[in-house]
């Protein structure tokens, strides 16, 4: 890449971030504005994002050093086709929680909180931004301690009682776990002397020390399982993505512990180089074995919960396990399915959350009793619901039948059948949460006075934005060939 | 292996224990985030004990100090940064805590989440 297109990606993570200290002065002129402003910032990192189409090689990838500091003593990020995908995945969903946020957030939100519900919003974004694409550890560390603190702040922004005390909870799982990333970044630096993760893959496989390298990866590996919810350090996400705000819900569940569990891939494959090194089996083993676990557990809880939105948390330990299972198949396929996963996953919970944010908005109601012939009232809502759920379930055309394809291919590729039949099974829990709401929806009738008969769904603000969601979950299903022959090579880059 | 020479790992691990299990088993939220700080401590203790050198110099070229003698700058750098999230992190937890205080009127985790249950 050259001339003015190499600085595109510093610049979609740098723009967030202006933004943030930009918007108290904003809110300072006119506060009506603050929510345009913030998206104009998201929306043109997306355009930056947009313009770098076809320039990110999918069997390689750009770096780009940080104030002109050559690596390994300078920070770098480091551009492949996975991290640029992701990266791309976070700025639209990103943008489209921005702009429903606005007529949701104006109820929830006391007024002079409104302003610094955008500026952490924006750190939110930019920081998971940077995360998929750093190219050195620390740097890691610190966007991911920006998108911890951030997503603590914004759970509890509503100030309620149990938003403040989920958030709480929330921060007393996650801060001990940042220490434990940061204690397995020193074992990682006390014997290999080094911070950029090129640097470090060549590195671990000639140190000797490798019972600290194992211990590293372990620490590693165990610390960000509590950030990505991955059963059984999942107690926190139940409670924070179900009474955070709905757009934050859709930003927590959909991104923030999706970006999470690329991560533990990332230093896998990145940093301790699966195959060349031979440290990471155990580990690995044991953290297939707690994502085979997340599946069952997630779709199970998620059976009984009587909260649509609880149960939309619960669907998100059980899709986490997906992912995870996905990348410890250690082939281009798993890991492909898994980086498609965490897209459409995405794509599809963000979009279950704003339906249940839209339910919320207009009716108050929590409960998935009270959605009983909801389609009469509130039509537009419950399709969009349908299709999500279907991409959630993983039936075709969706873009989750793709990526559940892949990770149930990658799996028995690598001789782990029971495995992929857990996989299976947990499309099937899947299908019965799902069905149930649906059949709620369209199939039943409601107490008496519960929905009116005349339609009166949400306002175009927050409609267009569920909408978008959830034809993207169709689009990337049907055109998901344009993606994946390029992931399917930048995948097989990252494990060779 | 001797244990004298390398005793700062060990207190380093053994500071960071003592942080986990304060955070785990204390009841009381404010000693959660006591806890919480000693085992940022003992991390930090970790990590600026490796870039120790006995007798080193600080590294600042041009003083006529030879290179070799001089401590490695990037753990410090580093904890430098570690620091000012961690005292971040301590400064956001702290006031949950008196959100949580003004709402619950209490400090005790255990009656926390008793009312938890009643609500549900």
């Amino acid at each position: 890449m050259s001339g003015v297109f190499r600085h595109f990606p510093v610049l979609m993570i740098t723009l967030p971030i202006a933004g943030a200290a930009l918007m108290p002065f904003v809110s300072y002129l006119r506060r009506e504005a603050v929510p345009w402003v913030s998206a104009l910032f998201l929306a043109v990192s997306g355009v930056l994002g947009l313009l770098l189409v076809g320039r990110i090689p999918p069997d390689g990838c750009v770096g780009y050093q940080l104030g002109g500091w050559e690596p390994p003593f300078g920070i770098e990020l480091k551009v492949d086709f996975a991290g640029y995908f992701l990266m791309m995945v976070v700025c639209g969903i990103s943008l489209l929680a921005l702009l429903y946020s606005r007529p949701y957030i104006a109820r929830e939100v006391r007024g002079g909180r409104i302003t610094a519900y955008y500026v952490l919003f924006l750190l939110l974004s930019a920081s998971m931004m940077g995360f998929v694409v750093t190219g050195d550890i620390f740097n890691l560390f610190v966007f991911m301690e920006i998108l911890a603190l951030s997503s603590y702040a914004l759970v509890a922004v509503t100030g309620n009682r149990n938003a403040v005390r989920a958030a709480f909870k929330y921060l007393l799982m996650g801060a001990p776990s940042s220490i434990m990333v940061l204690l397995g970044i020193g074992f990682l630096y006390s014997v290999t002397g080094t911070l950029n993760m090129a640097d470090l893959a060549a590195r671990v496989v000639e140190t000797g020390y490798r019972e600290v390298l194992i211990a590293s990866f372990a620490v590693l590996v165990l610390a960000f399982m509590v950030k990505a919810a991955i059963f059984p350090l999942h107690l926190w996400l139940p409670d924070a993505h179900s009474i955070a705000p709905s757009p934050m819900s859709a930003m927590l569940s959909g991104l923030v512990v999706a970006v999470s569990a690329f991560a533990i891939a990332r230093i896998a494959f990145s940093v301790f180089t699966v195959h060349a090194s031979g440290l990471t089996g155990t580990t690995m083993d044991a953290l297939a074995a707690a994502g085979a676990a997340a599946v069952l557990f997630g779709g199970i809880m998620a059976i009984y919960q009587r909260d649509f939105k609880m149960m939309i948390a619960y669907s998100t330990i059980s899709h986490m396990g997906y992912v995870v299972l996905g990348f410890t198949a250690l082939n281009p396929e798993g890991l492909t399915g898994a980086v498609y996963h965490v897209l459409d996953h995405g794509i599809a919970k963000a979009c279950l959350f704003l339906c249940a944010g839209n339910f919320i908005y207009r009716k108050g109601y929590r409960r998935i009793n009270q959605l009983r012939g909801a389609w009469r009232e509130m039509p537009w809502t419950c399709f969009a619901f349908a299709l999500a759920a279907w991409s959630v379930i993983g039936l075709p055309p969706s873009a989750g039948f793709i990526s559940k394809w892949y990770l149930v291919y990658g799996n028995v590729k690598a001789g782990r059948v029971p495995y992929a039949v857990i996989l299976l099974i947990g499309a099937i829990l899947a299908a019965v949460y799902c069905f149930r709401i649906i059949y709620y929806m369209f199939f039943q009738s409601g107490e008496e006075g519960a929905w009116r008969d005349q339609v009166m769904d949400v306002p175009v603000g927050m409609l267009a934005p569920t909408w978008i969601l959830s034809l993207a979950t169709l689009f990337f299903g049907v055109f998901s060939y344009f993606f994946l022959d390029s992931l399917l090579k930048a995948t097989a880059g990252l494990l060779s | 292996m001797n244990l004298w020479p390398n005793l700062h790992y060990a207190v380093a691990m053994v500071l960071f224990c003592i942080g986990l299990y304060t955070v785990i088993m204390r009841r009381n939220i404010i000693k959660k985030i006591i806890g919480l700080n000693i085992m940022e401590t003992s991390v930090f203790l970790f990590l600026i004990s490796i870039g120790y050198l006995e007798g080193g110099a600080a590294p600042v070229h041009g003083h006529g100090v030879d290179p070799s003698r001089m401590v490695n700058p990037l753990p410090q750098s580093l904890i430098l940064t570690a620091i000012v999230v961690a005292v971040s992190v301590t400064a956001l937890a702290l006031s949950l805590v008196i959100l949580l205080y003004r709402q619950f009127g209490t400090l005790d985790v255990s009656r926390l989440f008793r009312e938890e249950e009643e609500a549900g």
